[in-house]
């Protein structure tokens, strides 16, 4: 967990290295040689169309999915070869917030404590309930939250096990301004700590937290660039790529 | 032991389950003794074994498709499968946890349906009953987890379920059902049971290993 | 797969030796003489598809392992192919099966050991085409038949030593471990049949396979085509 603070000069090394990847379901080609890489401590935002293959990509981080073709690294492990290091290295929030509706806060957070084999878990649970302003309703049942409360708590869920990648897949679609206020607030929180990879379609939340941007367009990088892009002229590079003009 | 202890405490929190599947059962006792009551004081203590273990299969359909749909609804799935465990570890927990629900059924099936259907006092052969019950159980666990695990994937989810999973358990269905008959019916021992637990015994292992072989691509990428 | 013997006359050698078997079942086999008589020549046909139908779902079995190993879509097309002339040919035996039991027993069925395997046999690889049709993503769906195909051929046997236990019935226990049981002429004329009957299996699968990678092309260029 802890980063080595040697780590200071030269260049960062590489959590994610991403070669030639490929994915068909069925006769569908949803990926067609992806390649990208991302320094330990970087933000990479994706944006692309619906049916690009920006969840797909995300998938096969998570090791949700294997891979067609190409290799795949998280935290210098194989992910086909070599899952378990990467499961326990990376957490995932995504617009379903995978939490069982039947048990409490606590109940749920337990659970994917003893998963992840978290040693301090009573602690951290009480801290991220804390943190998330969840602490007065930890033993409701999930099922009488909030839309927005289950998606802190699920942010609580996937960060339990202090992974060092973090995935996330359009976190902030379908929050109210509160949610995403909270979201946001937590991000920089633990921005630092963390490498990140989103999703999204929200084009100013991709820039403002964006250390690489990329375009994902029918299974390739039609744009990948470092941050510091002005927010017009991405914009209109977007539009070009994404012509639904269902943006945002 | 997570997963299995996580189930356990959603299944008493919603108790739904538990007090549909002990209605489930007492009524199909009731259905039973309505179609076999084909004339005045018939005898059914050689039928009880095969009501006992069809009310057994069909309660374990219902749950196998249940015990699923939730880790599908809120893609907890999802969660569960991002954790660092093996797969072949959620397979054991999902079938320890079927196994407790379909204890939980016969602790309530046997003695009504031996109450109400068995003329001759059966207590004295109740090790036996339980070592083949036992032995019943963990293949129809086993092999309805994996099967389950398969039909929640597809389209059609819970319609597939028997399709699969009947036609493969009529050799537990004939080996259990034959050895709880001779059971209640008349009292064999050991003995004669012999063939049919050694059978069961095999059906376990059998399964148990093409299910250790194979739940990584049943689980589905 | 390379084109070693050519499909054609893989099909001819099957019929030569299925009409060969026939005549001699006829002409130089033994009329059964304990209580079969001449409608125990239908044999020579429902033993060799029994056989061959169990042949026919043990190379699905090993594609289907073979597909798990590599995730190469052949080895499913070998599958679907197998498991659908197996259980063809099930679905033969349990006619010839039938019409033996009419003429030998006076029944056309009979809850006995083999006819209810391959009942349930037929049961079970109709429920893999049942599965497949409920899956849309391709590599899933192969997948999921992989494992289902392993598990049912698993069950076969045990099945049909399940049926053991249940109380006895009429066939016919021809070949037990102490030998066929049966007389020189009328195993050569069943042998003969046999390997007609797993030659016509072999070029059936043979054309099936060519006819599905057919398929797939066409179903690749229009993919292709629309986009």
């Amino acid at each position: 967990m802890s980063d080595s603070p040697d780590g200071q000069e030269g260049a960062p090394p590489l959590e994610i290295e991403v070669e030639g990847l490929r994915k068909t379901f069925g006769r569908r080609e949803v990926l067609k040689g992806l390649s990208f890489s991302l320094e330990r401590g970087g933000f990479l935002s994706i944006f692309g169309p619906n049916g690009a293959g920006k969840t797909t990509t995300l998938r096969v981080l998570a090791t949700l999915l294997t891979a067609g073709g190409g290799t795949v690294r998280v935290a210098g492990h194989d992910v086909r070869d070599d899952p378990m290091p990467v499961r326990r290295t990376v957490g995932l929030i995504s617009h379903n917030p995978m939490l069982y509706l039947d048990l409490t806060a606590q109940e749920n957070l337990r659970f994917y404590g003893d998963m992840y084999g978290v040693d301090d878990r009573e602690a951290r649970i009480t801290e991220l309930l804390e943190r998330l302003e969840l602490s007065h309703r930890r033993h409701d049942v999930v099922r009488t939250y909030s839309k927005g409360m289950r998606q802190r708590l699920a942010i609580a869920r996937a960060i339990l096990h202090r992974p060092r990648v973090l995935l996330l897949d359009e976190p902030h679609s379908g929050l109210d301004p509160r949610a995403v206020d909270i979201l946001d607030g937590l991000l920089t929180e633990i921005r630092d700590e963390h490498t990140f990879v989103m999703v999204t379609h929200n084009i100013a939340k991709g820039l403002e937290w964006g250390t690489r941007l990329m375009i994902v367009e029918d299974g390739r990088i039609v744009y990948e660039r470092a941050a510091g892009v002005d927010p017009e002229s991405f914009s209109a590079v977007y539009r070009e790529h994404v012509q639904e003009g269902s943006v945002l | 032991m997570a997963i299995l202890r996580k189930d356990l405490i959603r299944e008493l929190r919603t108790r739904e389950m538990i007090i549909s599947m002990i209605l489930f059962v007492l009524l199909a006792m009731v259905i039973f003794h309505y179609a076999f009551s084909v004339k005045e004081d018939a005898d059914l203590t050689y039928f009880t074994g095969g009501m006992l273990w069809v009310t057994f299969i069909f309660a374990m359909l219902l749950g196998l498709n249940r015990s699923f749909a939730q880790e599908k609804d809120e893609r907890c799935l999802d969660g569960l499968l991002l954790c660092p465990v093996d797969r072949v570890t959620i397979f054991l927990a999902k079938t320890a946890g079927n196994l407790v629900f379909l204890l939980i059924i016969q602790v309530v099936a046997v003695p009504v349906f031996t109450l109400f259907f068995v003329s001759r006092s059966y207590v004295g052969d109740l090790v036996p009953f339980l070592i083949v019950m036992l032995l019943a159980d963990v293949g129809i666990c086993a092999l309805g987890t994996l099967l389950a695990t398969i039909s929640m994937n597809t389209r059609s989810r819970d319609l597939l379920l028997p399709i699969i999973f009947l036609p493969l358990i009529v050799p537990v269905l004939i080996a259990a059902t034959g050895a709880t008959t001779l059971i209640f019916a008349e009292g064999a021992g050991f003995g004669d049971l012999l063939a049919r637990v050694l059978f069961l015994l095999g059906f376990d292992a059998v399964f148990l290993v093409a299910a250790y072989g194979t739940y990584d691509f049943a689980i589905g990428e | 797969m390379k084109q070693l013997v050519s499909a054609p006359v893989l099909f001819v050698g099957a019929g030569i030796f299925l009409v060969t078997g026939l005549l001699l079942a006829f002409l130089y086999a033994p009329i059964d003489a304990s209580t079969m008589g001449y409608s125990q020549k239908i044999f020579f046909y429902h033993a060799p598809i029994a056989e061959t139908a169990l042949v026919a779902f043990g190379v699905a079995f090993v594609a289907a392992i073979l597909y798990l190993r590599s995730q190469d879509p052949r080895w499913d097309r070998l599958g679907v192919v197998s498991v659908r002339l197996g259980l063809v040919f099930s679905l033969l035996v349990m006619a010839t099966g039938m019409i033996w039991g009419k003429a030998a027993w006076g029944t056309w069925w009979d809850w006995e050991p083999r006819l209810t395997t391959f009942l349930l046999v037929c049961f079970l690889y109709v429920a893999y085409f049942v599965l497949r049709s409920v899956v849309e993503e391709e590599q899933r769906r192969a997948t999921f038949a992989a494992v289902f195909s392993i598990i049912a051929f698993i069950d076969v046997p045990i099945t049909f030593f399940a049926t053991r236990f249940l109380p006895a019935g009429m066939h016919p226990t021809v070949i037990t471990m102490g030998g066929t049981g049966m007389p020189g002429s009328m195993f050569v004329s069943f042998f003969i049949s046999m390997i007609g009957m797993t030659l016509l299996l072999v070029a059936l699968i043979r054309r099936d396979l060519a006819v599905e990678e057919l398929k797939d092309r066409v179903a690749d260029l229009k993919n292709s085509i629309g986009g």
